[in-house]
């Protein structure tokens, strides 16, 4: 893959990250090297070959569709971890404007 | 105190000639002595590990009989949960995170009586391979306090290493116990996938990761995974392994095994006194009975690659939860986009920045199949590898890494010089397979590891070639 095209500004939009200039030139020279690295599988020829993300025999599993109670003090525990709390409710900034 | 392994410390309890609170007082006063120096500790639970000791002392009392790894204190990286406590994955983003839940591996752990000591540093959110991409501080290697400890188990490592805890628990993604354990000179395994849940651990790359242990010896590493093994209903991926040699039946002979040494396991990029070292390790397990057998592993240069597409993918997906909004920390702006923005920019470092950067492109639309799609088929060609030398050899030997430690700061800089510290531990987790790393000398002065790597489900063969190889150089 020897033309890496790396739109910094794009890909950080698509990760929700907010990256400052210095971070910015680092990511823009190591990252098209990173990749070019990585390009190294383009040697080997995978036609044909299976795509599943797991490797082992795992099966799925299945649980039945019950209601799971939490105790009171995991629900305690749980609301004192919000970043904004309100009510007992976990409180966010507008999502429609 | 004369008891340094957990089975020690557990029989010395038992019979009454040294009691939990001794043994632990014994431990804190060793972190309070070096670990300002290593500082292998992000937090210390004393009073909670007190507790813990206390409990175990009355049983002893009481002449009830003692679970396991009754009073041996064990810490735990960073990334997993142990409740009330915070667990911070070494980042900044979770600085105030408490978990509100045992691990399953930790939960199994205090059934078993083992008191839990504090929390370690780790590389943040166990992306680094010398544990200094953690936010907080960082660790030194307990041998050499100016190298680093490896990654990104570090803290975990470097507190076996220094004496401060017989047992740690670790995670690796794509060799960060059993890489670091080579750079400090104790024992480290990774144990199959899914053999130990990951319930209860931050999440990196949901298809490698695996929680396993760092010990002083085989028995150590046997009995630990012994409590924290077994299929989880909180882990859909944890399995049942039932042949798992536990650590009264370790054997200290090579007697009928078959070694394969997989000719791609000796780089030119190697130190050659590294090499040396593996190879008159591969000499004595020779002389004292095993078989060795030459094998190839072709695609071995292609792990590295393949797992730096995968692992960043997965990386980027999980992180995606941390925004700010149900736990970590939320940067101030009432606009929502902004808030994710702010609180992923301001929370995350930079090597973490990077990956999900690289794991975001390597997912795009138009970059999918070159990259992500090809990293998969390439991962399931190595697996089928493994399978094939499998069925000649019982366990694989090679080094765990193809140099000793570095110095703090010398591979910082460049992250694909950084990431070639794991050249020969990514296959592991890309093949779901085990692997142990036990010391085998020192090279410059500084440790060097011997791996030994089993199939999916053959974890018990490396703990027994790894007690073995312990018998023979002891």
């Amino acid at each position: 893959m020897p033309n890496i095209e790396f739109d910094i500004d794009h890909v950080a939009k698509l990760a929700m990250l907010d990256i400052n200039d210095e971070e910015r030139a680092m990511f823009a020279e190591q990252l098209p090297s990173i990749l070019a690295y990585v390009g190294k599988l383009a040697e080997v020829d995978t036609e044909g070959v299976d795509s599943s993300a797991y490797i082992s025999d795992l099966q799925d599993v299945m649980r039945k569709d019950e209601e799971v109670r939490s105790s009171n003090e995991l629900r305690a525990s749980l609301i004192k971890s919000f970043p904004k709390e309100s009510g007992g409710a976990l409180e966010v900034p507008a999502v429609f404007e | 105190m004369e008891y340094t392994t957990a089975v020690q410390i557990r029989n010395a309890i038992e019979n009454k000639k040294v009691t939990a609170i001794e043994v632990l007082e014994h431990y804190l006063d060793i972190i309070a002595q070096k670990d300002k120096e290593i500082g292998a500790f992000l937090e210390v639970f004393e009073d909670d590990a007190r507790a813990q000791a206390k409990k175990i002392d009355e049983m002893v009392a009481s002449g009830e009989s003692l679970p396991r790894m009754a009073g041996v204190p064990i810490a735990v990286k960073d990334n997993i949960l142990v409740k009330g406590h915070i667990a911070s994955a070494g980042s900044k983003i979770l600085e105030n995170h408490v978990a509100t839940y045992d691990a399953t591996a930790v939960a199994n752990l205090k059934e078993a009586g083992a008191v839990i000591i504090g929390r370690t540093n780790m590389d943040e959110f166990a992306m680094g391979s010398s544990t200094e991409t953690s936010f907080w501080q960082v660790t030194k290697n307990p041998v050499d306090t100016t190298k680093v400890p490896g990654g990104s188990s570090g803290g975990s490592v470097a507190a076996v290493a220094a004496g401060m805890v017989p047992v740690a628990l670790g995670s690796s993604t794509g060799g960060s116990i059993q890489q670091p354990a080579s750079l400090c000179g104790v024992y480290g395994m990774k144990p199959t996938y899914g053999f130990v849940s990951r319930y209860g651990l931050i999440a990196l790359g949901s298809s490698l990761d695996q929680i396993g242990a760092i010990t002083n010896d085989a028995k150590d590493m046997a009995l630990v995974l012994e409590v924290i093994e077994g299929i989880d209903e909180h882990d859909a991926t944890s399995v049942d392994i039932p042949e798992v040699v536990t650590h009264e039946l370790l054997q200290d002979n090579f007697e009928g095994m078959t070694f394969g040494v997989p000719k791609e396991y000796f780089v030119d990029e190697m130190d050659a006194d590294v090499k040396k070292l593996v190879e008159e390790a591969i000499e004595k397990i020779k002389s004292a009975g095993g078989t060795i057998k030459e094998v190839s592993l072709p695609l071995t240069e292609y792990a590295l690659p393949a797992y730096y597409i995968i692992q960043p993918a997965e990386a980027s997906s999980n992180l995606g939860r941390f925004d700010g909004m149900r736990y970590g920390t939320r940067a101030q702006s009432d606009k929502l986009k902004e808030s994710y923005l702010m609180s992923r920019g301001g929370g995350f470092g930079k090597e973490v920045k990077r990956r999900i950067m690289i794991g975001t492109y390597v997912l795009s639309a138009g970059y999918y199949d070159a990259y992500y799609k090809k990293a998969l088929q390439i991962r399931q060609m190595i697996s089928k590898d493994f399978e094939r030398v499998f069925e000649e050899v019982d366990v694989l030997v090679g080094p765990t890494s193809p140099v000793v430690a570095w110095g703090l700061g010398d591979k910082f800089d460049d992250p694909i010089a950084m990431y070639l510290a794991d050249i020969f531990t990514v296959s592991v987790n890309i093949a779901g397979i085990s692997s142990i790393s036990v010391p085998c000398g020192l090279a410059k002065g500084l440790p060097v590891g011997l791996q030994f790597l089993a199939g999916a489900g053959q974890d018990g063969k490396i703990l027994r070639a790894a007690a073995a190889f312990e018998a023979l150089t002891k």
